[in-house]
C-alpha cells in the first residue's frame, strides 16, 4: 500500500472526502461573511461614536436649540443617531406646544415617546448582523468538529482494510480531517472577539443616548415655563 | 415617520479588507504548513548486496564532463603570456630580431600538439569510462531487480510475529545452488528481535528454490540478504 507523502495544505484539502470538503467550503464562506460584517460593523461603530461625540460637543456648547434642529434636519442623510433622536424629540415638542389645550406633562411625554421610538430604530440599525457574528462564533467550531469526526471515521474505516497499521497510514487521514477543525476555529475566534467588542461598544452608545434623552427632556421641561 | 435607508459606511473597504485578511491567512497556511516526508524514497534502494562490491554508477558519468572545460581555459592563457614576452626583447635590441621569433612558434606548436594529444587521451579515457559505467549500470539494475524478486518471494512466505517495534533490519548469509535451492541460511546481523529473526529464516528456507535472475551474470552462490519486516 502506498500512502501519499505530500502533506501540503492544498493536498490535504483536495484529498479529503466529500463531506469534509463540503464542511470546509461552508466554513470558508461563513468566515468570509463574518469578516465582511466585522469590518462593516467596525466602520459603523467608529462612525457612530465620532458623530455622537461631535453632536454632544455642539449641543452642550450652549447653542440655540432651533438652529441645532435646523442643522439636524438639513443634514438628515448624514446625521448621527443622537442627532436624529434630538431632531425627533424637538419636532414633536414644537408640534405639541402649538396646541393650547395640552398639559406641560403631556407635551414632555409625547416628545419623550418620539425620542424613544427613534432610539429603538437606531439601536436596531446598529445591532444588525451582530447576531450573525454570535452564531458564527458559537456554531462554527462544532461544524468544524463534525467535519473532523467524519474525516477520522473515514480514515479508520480505510485502515481496517490494511493488515499492518502504522502511524504513516493513519496520519494523512487525520491531518486531513483536522484541517476542518482548524478552519472552523479560524472562523469562530475573530467572530467571538468581534461580537464581544461590538456589543460592548453598542451598549455604551445606548447608555449615552438614553442619558441624553433624559437630559434633553429636562431641558424641554424648563422651556415649557 | 418613515426613515429612509442610509447607505452603510465602508462597504467596499470592508470587502477589500475581508479579501486581504483571507489572502493573508491562506498565504500563511501555505507557507507555514509544508509537511513533507523525504526519507521514504531511500528505504528501498539497497535491500541486499552481493559479495562483489560494485561501485555506484552515477558519479563517474558526471565527473568527466566538467573536466574538458578545465583544460581549455588553460590553453588560451599560455599563448597570451608568450605574446606578452615577445615585445619586450624587440624594443631594447632591434638587431637581434631573428632569434626570438622561432622559439615562440615552436613552443606554440609543441603546446598545441601536446594539447591535442592530451585531449585525445582524455577523450579515449572518457569513452572507456562511459562504456564501463553503462555496463556497470545495467549490471546494477539487474542486481536490483534480482534482489526485488528474492525479497518478494520471501515476503510472500513470511509470517510476522506480533509486537515488532519499528522496522528493524536483519542480515542473513544464504548459500544457494545454481538451481536456486537454498543450502544454508545463517544469521549475520540480528534485528534485535529473536522471534523476527527466526521468522525471516523460516521464510527464506520456505522460499527455496529462490527465483533466478534475468541476467545470469548477477547470480551468486553466496548471497547477503538484508531484510526489513515492513515495506514502506
Amino acid at each position: 500500500m502506498n500512502v501519499t507523502q505530500d502533506l501540503s495544505i492544498l493536498h490535504l484539502i483536495l484529498e479529503a472526502s466529500a463531506v469534509v470538503q463540503a464542511v470546509m467550503v461552508l466554513l470558508a464562506v461563513v468566515s468570509l461573511m463574518s469578516w465582511y460584517y466585522i469590518f462593516m460593523k467596525w466602520f459603523a461603530v467608529r462612525q457612530a461614536r465620532a458623530k455622537t461625540e461631535g453632536f454632544e460637543r455642539d449641543f452642550w456648547s450652549g447653542g440655540d436649540l432651533n438652529t441645532l434642529f435646523q442643522g439636524a434636519t438639513a443634514a438628515r442623510h448624514n446625521s448621527g443617531s443622537m442627532e436624529r433622536i434630538f431632531a425627533a424629540g424637538f419636532r414633536e415638542f414644537t408640534k405639541l406646544r402649538g396646541q393650547k389645550n395640552l398639559d406641560a406633562k403631556d407635551v414632555i411625554d409625547g416628545s419623550r415617546r418620539a425620542m424613544r421610538a427613534t432610539f429603538q430604530r437606531e439601536m436596531d440599525t446598529l445591532e444588525a448582523h451582530l447576531a450573525f457574528l454570535a452564531s458564527v462564533g458559537s456554531v462554527s467550531p462544532y461544524v468544524g468538529l463534525f467535519g473532523t469526526v467524519w474525516g477520522i471515521m473515514h480514515a479508520f474505516r480505510g485502515l481496517a482494510n490494511v493488515g499492518q497499521a502504522t502511524l504513516a497510514t493513519v496520519a494523512p487521514g487525520i491531518a486531513e480531517a483536522l484541517v476542518a477543525t482548524a478552519i472552523g476555529l479560524f472562523a469562530a475566534i475573530p467572530a467571538v472577539l468581534a461580537y464581544n467588542r461590538f456589543s460592548h461598544d453598542i451598549d455604551r452608545l445606548a447608555t449615552r443616548y438614553e442619558s441624553f434623552m433624559e437630559e434633553f427632556s429636562n431641558i424641554l421641561q424648563r422651556q415649557m415655563r | 415617520m418613515v426613515e429612509e435607508k442610509r447607505p452603510e459606511p465602508g462597504k467596499k473597504s470592508a470587502l477589500l479588507l475581508t479579501v486581504l485578511v483571507h489572502g493573508a491567512l491562506i498565504a500563511a497556511l501555505f507557507l507555514g504548513v509544508q509537511w513533507k516526508r523525504s526519507q521514504t524514497e531511500a528505504l528501498e534502494v539497497e535491500l541486499w548486496s552481493p559479495p562483489v562490491a560494485v561501485t555506484p554508477p552515477p558519479p563517474p558519468v558526471v565527473k568527466p564532463k566538467p573536466e574538458p572545460p578545465k583544460v581549455e581555459p588553460e590553453a588560451p592563457k599560455k599563448p597570451d603570456i608568450v605574446v606578452k614576452e615577445e615585445p619586450k626583447p624587440k624594443k631594447p635590441e632591434p638587431v637581434e630580431k631573428k632569434p626570438p621569433p622561432p622559439p615562440p612558434i615552436s613552443f606554440k606548436e609543441q603546446l598545441a600538439r601536446e594539447e591535442r594529444q592530451a585531449q585525445a587521451r582524455l577523450d579515449a579515457q572518457i569513452e572507456a569510462e562511459q562504456r564501463a559505467t553503462a555496463s556497470q549500470r545495467a549490471l546494477a539494475n539487474d542486481q536490483i531487480s534480482y534482489a526485488g524478486k528474492i525479497r518478494g518471494k520471501i515476503r510472500g512466505n513470511i509470517v510476522l510475529p506480533p509486537g515488532i517495534a519499528g522496522n528493524p533490519e536483519a542480515m542473513f548469509a544464504v548459500t544457494q545452488l545454481p538451481t536456486g535451492e537454498v543450502l544454508a541460511v545463517s544469521l549475520k546481523r540480528s534485528s534485535g528481535n529473536a522471534a523476527l529473526d527466526a521468522a525471516i529464516e523460516r521464510a527464506i528456507l520456505k522460499s527455496s528454490p529462490l527465483p533466478k535472475p534475468d541476467n545470469p551474470a548477477v547470480f551468486y552462490r553466496e548471497l547477503e540478504i538484508k531484510y526489513w519486516p515492513f515495506e514502506e
